[in-house]
């Protein structure tokens, strides 16, 4: 196969490229599905624990499998304030506007911005 | 082929893949003794929430004005006034209670905005059922032909001491075209307004498909099945009146907050009628009309209505049998768990 | 030739803790984005010497990391483990079916997206059991990965030639008599 310079093939390179391609474009994909409800559901064990609203500012305090779990809502984000699970990554996050953070060993998922009770079937309003 | 091709590609892509895009915008707020919330399409959160904020303030000032059980209210002088003088009104409140007349009127007064002395008899939270003694003094009163309105000085007079206007079953879906037009002075051209149940679409999601707009289940009974029906909207009003929403049941029978002008009783029938019409307030006042004229005329009325003006209905009768115009036919999806 | 293997194997091994270890003292803009330069190790294993080499390298890199974090057995060693070893395999059969087709870059590119695949599924399958956040943030971890490993590439690709050279020279002056 051709070499040419550091030693890269063509099929490096085309690996790269569709890559590359596949997971920008898999980004933009990945934000549409977050839908903008302006909503917070906190997940725990795969299941709904808590739903808020993104503009009211509050501090939501749960139980998790590894302990107690606190979620900051302020200035329409949302972050995970403490958590006790060994390496603290959801914590150091920090702030989401609209996303998600995920606690691996607390299985607590924060979705930011999206999943409302109605969302499931894509209501945007009710009427009755 | 080197680097640099590779490097040009990644950028366009990064170039053509941004600008920006269009957002649904929402924010909800309590005001005329009820759950206001308002969707916008919006480059910018900033522009979204100032013209929603603007929405709310004019949607304060409606509902201060014909705020039914405030006495400094333009509604309660016109009440208070009834039988004496004509009184000044705002032309929103003027122009509500024209169209309310109107709605009576085609209705053939199965929607009587004067039905106020039969509402104050009926209490919803101490479920308390009236004196059949006093419904039948207090029915006289109910007479929609009996408003006298003067567009010229923007007067209303109720000719008859003790006649009240009750606004309840139309200001919101008013409050909804008022809402919108307020949006669209912001420049908003998508967005949908849901005064409790009184919706008003237009425009596009950002998405580009209409606005899904759920039915309430007349009969729910758990989470799951809290939605009967869904809808696509696009510039049209949607609204439900329902045995459901207010009522208590005494003795077997179900008392719900619909009454009937002709009999100052519940009207029976139906479960729920949704109308959906292209402004919020004839939605909201023929839903009600057509509940109380019960599954024979209700279904005439809309009929004529679908012949006079594009209105449409989705009812559900007692026996849970459904009736649905043909202009929504083809739109409305009922959902599987039902 | 065993004693060989092994000691090959305690060297790599030693290497790819200390990349591991000074990787982890790097500071990020994201907690858990890391640059996995101890894959690098594993992959000149792979190329210098054989499958079996870089898959004990692996192994123990991951295992001996996790004993020294405290974290051996839990969700952040299994995560590690299954990429780990996921990546390993498939760089390995790519190597072994095609060995011309791609250079250490397209193998270092290999790795890092079978080493990715392997941890979302896991995270979610044993963790947050739920499609969605996983299917949300996979394209933006299989980008980073996407670049991390052009960089690992390129660096395993020089020390490739470098430490070619190097046996080419040794092997030279070992012949001279």
């Amino acid at each position: 196969m051709k070499k040419s310079i550091k030693g890269t093939t063509i099929s490096d390179r085309l690996l790269l490229l569709f890559l590359i391609t596949a997971s920008i474009s898999g980004i933009f994909l990945a934000r549409d599905a977050l839908p903008e409800s302006g909503e917070v559901v906190i997940e725990l064990d795969g299941q709904p624990a808590f739903t808020a609203a993104l503009r009211e500012d509050r501090v939501i305090r749960l139980q998790s499998s590894v302990g107690p779990v606190e979620v900051e809502i302020k200035n329409s984000r949302a972050r995970i304030r403490e958590a006790h699970c060994p390496n603290q990554l959801c914590v150091k996050q920090g702030w989401v506007s609209r996303g998600i953070i995920v606690c691996l060993p607390g299985k607590i998922v924060v979705f930011v911005g999206g999943r409302g009770k109605h969302k499931k079937k894509d209501l945007d309003a009710v009427t009755g | 082929m080197g680097i640099r091709p590779l490097l040009i590609v990644l950028l366009l892509l990064a170039v053509s893949c941004s600008g920006p895009k269009p957002h649904s915008y929402q924010k909800s707020k309590a005001l005329m003794d009820t759950f206001i919330t308002i969707t916008v399409v919006s480059d910018s959160e900033a522009t979204a929430g100032a013209a929603i904020e603007k929405a709310f303030v004019r949607l304060e000032q409606f509902g201060n004005m014909i705020n039914f059980f405030s006495p400094d209210s333009e509604l309660s002088m016109v009440n208070n006034n009834a039988g004496v003088a004509a009184t000044h009104v705002s032309p929103e409140t003027l122009e509500v209670i024209d169209k309310a007349l109107y709605v009576a009127e085609k209705s053939g007064g199965a929607f009587d905005p004067t039905i106020g002395p039969i509402m104050q008899l009926w209490d919803f939270h101490k479920n308390t059922k009236p004196e059949d003694a006093e419904v039948k003094r207090r029915l006289p009163l109910v007479n929609y032909r009996n408003v006298r309105i003067d567009r010229k000085h923007s007067t209303v007079f109720l000719t008859r001491k003790g006649m009240l206007l009750d606004l309840g079953g139309i200001a919101k879906g008013y409050a909804a075209d008022l809402a919108v037009e307020t949006l669209g002075k912001q420049g908003i051209r998508s967005g949908i307004v849901a005064v409790a149940g009184d919706i008003k679409a237009f425009g596009y999601r950002p998405d580009g498909k209409p606005w899904n707009i759920g039915i309430k289940n007349p009969r729910q009974k758990g989470e799951k099945d809290e939605i009967i029906a869904t809808i696509p909207l696009s510039d049209k009003a949607i609204s439900t009146a329902g045995d459901y929403e207010r009522f208590f049941i005494m003795n077997g029978q179900r008392y719900h907050h619909i009454m009937n002008p002709a009999t100052g009783y519940p009207a029976y029938g139906t479960r729920s009628v949704s109308v959906v019409a292209d402004k919020g307030v004839f939605a909201d006042g023929f839903d009600n009309a057509i509940f109380v004229l019960g599954p024979e005329k209700g279904r005439k009325l809309i009929e004529q209505l679908n012949r006079d003006f594009p209105a449409d209905a989705f009812i559900i009768y007692d026996n849970g049998s459904e009736y649905i115009t043909t202009g929504i036919n083809g739109l409305l999806k009922h959902e599987k768990e039902h | 030739m065993q004693l060989q293997d092994k000691q090959r194997v305690a060297v790599l091994s030693a290497y790819a803790l200390v990349l591991h270890g000074f990787e982890a003292i790097l500071p990020m803009p994201v907690p858990w984005l890391r640059a996995g330069l101890a894959n690098i190790i594993t992959l000149v294993a792979l190329l210098l010497y054989d499958f079996k080499t870089a898959m004990a390298v692996t192994i123990i890199r991951v295992t001996l990391a996790s004993m020294f974090t405290g974290t051996f057995l839990g969700p952040a060693f299994i995560l590690s483990l299954g990429g780990g070893i996921a990546s390993t395999v498939a760089v390995g059969l790519v190597h072994a079916a095609a060995r011309n087709l791609f250079g250490p870059i397209g193998l270092s590119l290999i790795g890092s997206l079978f080493h990715n695949l392997a941890q979302l599924s896991l995270a979610g399958l044993l963790f947050v059991q739920r499609l969605e956040p996983i299917l949300i943030i996979s394209p933006f971890i299989l980008l980073i990965g996407t670049l991390t490993g052009v960089v690992n590439g390129t660096i395993t690709a020089v020390l490739i030639r470098q430490l070619k050279a190097e046996k080419a020279d040794r092997a030279a002056c070992n012949n001279e008599p």
